[in-house]
């Protein structure tokens, strides 16, 4: 394949509507590795609760879930994990030379598939949360 | 910015790790969502609950490595993201230093977590 694909200097967000699919899709899976590593801190510190025994870990999770606004905050962790892994499995597949040509495709797909996982889960997410 | 950083490096093997994990993380965070808030829901959560899937030392040995692969491909993003933002010098070796330190944190406390739902009394 000789075909090549300027992306133009990367770091420079300022361009944002010049920006093709390609560079939105980099850009929301940094945003969502950035919050999804974030997560990943607070949720072991959370969870750590339990080495202090049972008693701690499930009144702070209970007192936790029973918050909707955490439940909200969940809908939205989920749409972050679900993009990240999609769009992951993208690259993964461009990676491995597959796709390159419709790269943009994936991407709309990647977004309009974490759309409807997103929203088909909310009522799961939220339920008992009232 | 006229300058283009790349986290890349020929022939390095931190490429291809994040890329490694990458997979398996794809199939185990999907696995992760779907247990814990399909099949098990956010106000069942218990003690009990929890500790009835960890001394189970298959659902133990995947949440370890889970943690594990999580947490490099996660800090090892950020420091790319990072590098390609233009880190370079001192700052990047001070940034490394505390992100290795964060890491090792994360993985003792995440340990010391999944060893008191197993009922393990080590670490």
């Amino acid at each position: 394949m000789s075909q090549s694909y300027n992306r133009g200097t990367i770091e420079s967000f300022g361009r944002w509507r010049e920006f093709s699919a390609g560079m939105w899709a980099w850009i929301f899976h940094k945003f969502t590795g950035w919050v999804l590593v974030g997560y990943l801190f607070t949720h072991i510190a959370v969870l750590s609760t339990a080495i202090d025994g049972a008693e701690m870990y499930t009144n702070t999770i209970v007192t936790l879930e029973g918050l909707l606004l955490v439940r909200i905050l969940e809908v939205g962790l989920l749409a972050v994990a679900v993009f990240h892994i999609l769009n992951g499995l993208r690259l993964l597949l461009v990676d491995l030379g597959v796709g390159l040509e419709s790269q943009d495709k994936s991407f709309y797909a990647s977004v309009i598939l974490t759309g409807a996982i997103t929203v088909a889960s909310v009522p799961t997410f939220i339920a008992g949360a009232f | 910015m006229a300058e283009h950083y790349s986290s890349f490096r020929k022939g390095g093997r931190l490429w291809l790790w994040q890329r490694i994990t990458a997979a398996f993380l794809v199939v185990v965070l999907a696995f992760h969502f779907f247990l814990l808030h399909f099949v098990y829901h956010a106000d069942e959560v218990t003690f009990a609950l929890s500790q009835s899937r960890m001394e189970t030392w298959t659902y133990y040995s995947l949440m370890v490595l889970f943690l594990i692969t999580a947490t490099f491909h996660g800090v090892n993003g950020v420091y790319n993201a990072l590098i390609n933002q233009g880190l370079t010098g001192t700052k990047r070796q001070v940034v490394k230093g505390t992100l290795i330190v964060a890491s090792v944190i994360l993985l003792v406390q995440g340990i010391r977590t999944a060893n008191a739902w197993a009922g393990i009394g080590v670490l």
